[in-house]
């Protein structure tokens, strides 16, 4: 379904220095920055996956999704989304894909979510039937029918959100493209988002594209996930393998009543760090050995609480980010 | 069909945008031509002061206020778009959506003109109205007034095409909107908004006459005049350069989308 080889975008920017006389200056001097955005990044995703495309800020995510939907025209190498190169931005392409971005708005400002309903049914020559069937069932699943003759302006920013992804399906696309679609909402709107994205993928089987700074989000949807890094590529695989990259360990955490001592011989070969004065532990250990070292753990110190890590994809990026010289080893 | 749809739904869009907020509509849109209206009244009622019978090139002090009521007429429905939002647009990386949409950019925005046309008609025909009822504008002949607003509508087509020039400038320049005012201050004095062109010297009508200029406002005028006009130069002139802009509109646009980084997305 989406299909990237060597692909590469390079921006020139130019030196400017501050001031007016930077301003002149820029007029018959100007030093250009060249900087690659994207490089030689190969892709392949199959029909009807969720793929999370992550990585820091600056790493590339937005320019690729910006390619792959035909917004910017690459530097070099070749994608195929959907049967069509998107730079060439043909009819037939812009119907299949949608693109729904969480820091900027499609719909239109200043009149209410379904007059811009309204125009996009046109746009996508979309049946009255089964436009009327879509926003209505969507609405309901979203819980956001109400608020359709409402004004965009005077929405949340989790209505807006709730409305933009109905925008971005009345099509029924075959390529979902969502950059950050929960970004600065509640726990519960990302969760309901989350939750109608899942719902809507099982039902219709798109593939969807999803980049997020929330590891929540891409726990919760995808199966894969690609890493991007400095513009390259830096991982791309299962979720599962993603969340081993630091190894098969286990962070476990252990609170006790009072602090307790480590010079005991059973912590003298582990690999464990002191919290909170020595009331907490963090222990990392073999995942196969969880079940004995825990057991003996609470049988012989004043436990009070344990609980292992919760989130631990998000401890793999932020080793990555820090250390991207993990991958490698 | 479908595709007419397409344009209808966009044009109802639009007229609903621009009338959601009805006092900034007036502001922005029929308040600066109606100042510039009556500035002109002023200037031409302090030249006419000490002897309103006296003839300036032709002109009584009356005929000169009927020039500039039409004058308004042709800025309001020839030179009444802009496109001043498209070029901040670009360069803030709005337009993606657009990019996006089975409905190319350019359709987007003339049939949001058209809808803005059709509204600065209405509005034209009301203050062209109030001008009759209250004597400022002594008489109308319908005949010359449908002639002369068909000419305005057409000149409102080659104002469109160089406004949406100046907008996907934005592709390159970070600030367009000193080539907008420039282009708006050189189109007043050299159409003829502010002075009739008979005050020129012919040396310059007959240069102007090669240009675009004159055919923005003063001929336009001298058909709701219902004065002699030579219809044709001014059909093949301005068709002329309407096709020159709209082939640099098209070669901008293929280069400029390709410079296109949507920014802040």
């Amino acid at each position: 379904m989406i299909k990237a080889d060597k692909l590469t975008k390079k921006f020139t920017t130019y030196k400017k220095e501050p001031g007016l006389s930077g301003a002149i200056k820029s007029f018959y001097q100007r030093d250009a920055i060249h900087k690659y955005a994207v490089k030689d990044f190969d892709l392949d995703i199959k029909s009807g996956e969720i793929i999370g495309l992550l990585g820091p800020n600056g790493a590339g995510k937005t320019t690729l999704m910006k390619m792959f939907t035909g917004i910017i025209v690459p530097s070099s190498g070749e994608i195929v989304v959907a049967g069509h190169v998107p730079s060439k931005r043909e009819k037939a392409f812009r119907k299949k894909i949608a693109l729904v971005m969480g820091q900027k708005s499609q719909l239109w400002w200043d009149i209410p979510a379904l007059d811009s309903f309204l125009l996009l049914q046109k746009y996508y020559e979309v049946p009255d039937s089964k436009f009327n069937k879509k926003i209505n069932e969507m609405g309901e699943m979203l819980g956001v029918t109400e608020l359709f003759d409402v004004h965009v302006r005077k929405l949340s920013l989790g209505e807006r959100m709730k409305l933009e992804l109905m925008a971005s399906l009345l099509h029924e696309p075959e390529v979902l493209f969502l950059d950050e679609p929960t970004i600065g909402l509640d726990l519960i709107a990302q969760e309901n988002i989350r939750n109608f994205i899942k719902e809507y993928h099982e039902e219709n089987n798109l593939t969807v594209i999803l980049t997020s700074h929330y590891m929540q989000d891409v726990q919760a949807l995808c199966k894969d996930l690609v890493l991007i890094a400095g513009g390259e590529k830096a991982f791309d695989g299962p979720l599962k393998s993603f969340e081993k990259v630091l190894g098969h360990k286990k962070s476990v955490y252990f609170t006790f009543k009072d602090a307790i001592s480590l010079d005991d011989q059973f912590f003298k070969e582990k690999d464990v760090q002191v919290l909170k004065g020595g009331r907490e532990i963090e222990l990392k250990i073999d995942e196969s050995d969880l079940r004995d070292l825990s057991s003996h753990i609470i049988q012989n110190y004043p436990v009070i609480d344990f609980h292992t890590e919760k989130i631990p994809i998000e401890k793999v990026m932020k080793s990555i980010m820090k250390n991207p010289e993990i991958l490698n080893q | 069909m479908s595709h007419a749809k397409k344009w209808l739904q966009t044009m109802k869009i639009s007229w609903v945008k621009n009338t959601a907020y009805r006092f900034n509509f007036f502001l922005q849109v029929i308040g600066p031509a109606l100042i510039f209206f009556f500035v002109k009244y002023s200037l031409w009622k302090t030249i006419y002061k000490s002897s309103p019978e006296e003839m300036i090139q032709g002109y009584t002090f009356t005929a000169m206020i009927t020039y500039h009521i039409w004058s308004f007429v042709v800025s309001m429905i020839g030179q009444g778009h802009s496109a001043l939002d498209m070029a901040v647009d670009i360069r803030m990386g709005r337009i993606s959506s657009y990019l996006i949409y089975p409905f190319n950019f350019w359709e987007f925005h003339t049939a949001s003109f058209l809808s803005f046309q059709i509204l600065q008609i209405i509005i034209s025909i009301v203050t062209l109205g109030i001008f009759l009822a209250t004597g400022i504008l002594e008489s109308l002949s319908f005949f010359h007034f449908f002639l002369g607003l068909s000419a305005s509508i057409y000149v409102s087509l080659f104002w469109f095409v160089l406004q949406y020039l100046t907008g996907i400038i934005g592709f390159w320049l970070e600030e367009t909107w000193i080539i907008r005012v420039s282009l708006q201050v050189i189109t007043v004095f050299l159409s003829g908004a502010v002075f009739p062109l008979d005050l020129f010297p012919e040396v310059w009508r007959n240069i102007l006459d090669y240009t675009p200029f004159p055919y923005l406002t003063y001929y336009p005028i001298k058909i709701f005049m219902g004065q002699e006009v030579p219809y044709l130069k001014f059909i093949y002139t301005l068709g002329a350069w309407l096709i020159t802009v709209l082939t640099i509109n098209t070669i901008v646009w293929r280069r400029g989308i390709r410079n296109y980084t949507a920014a802040g997305m």
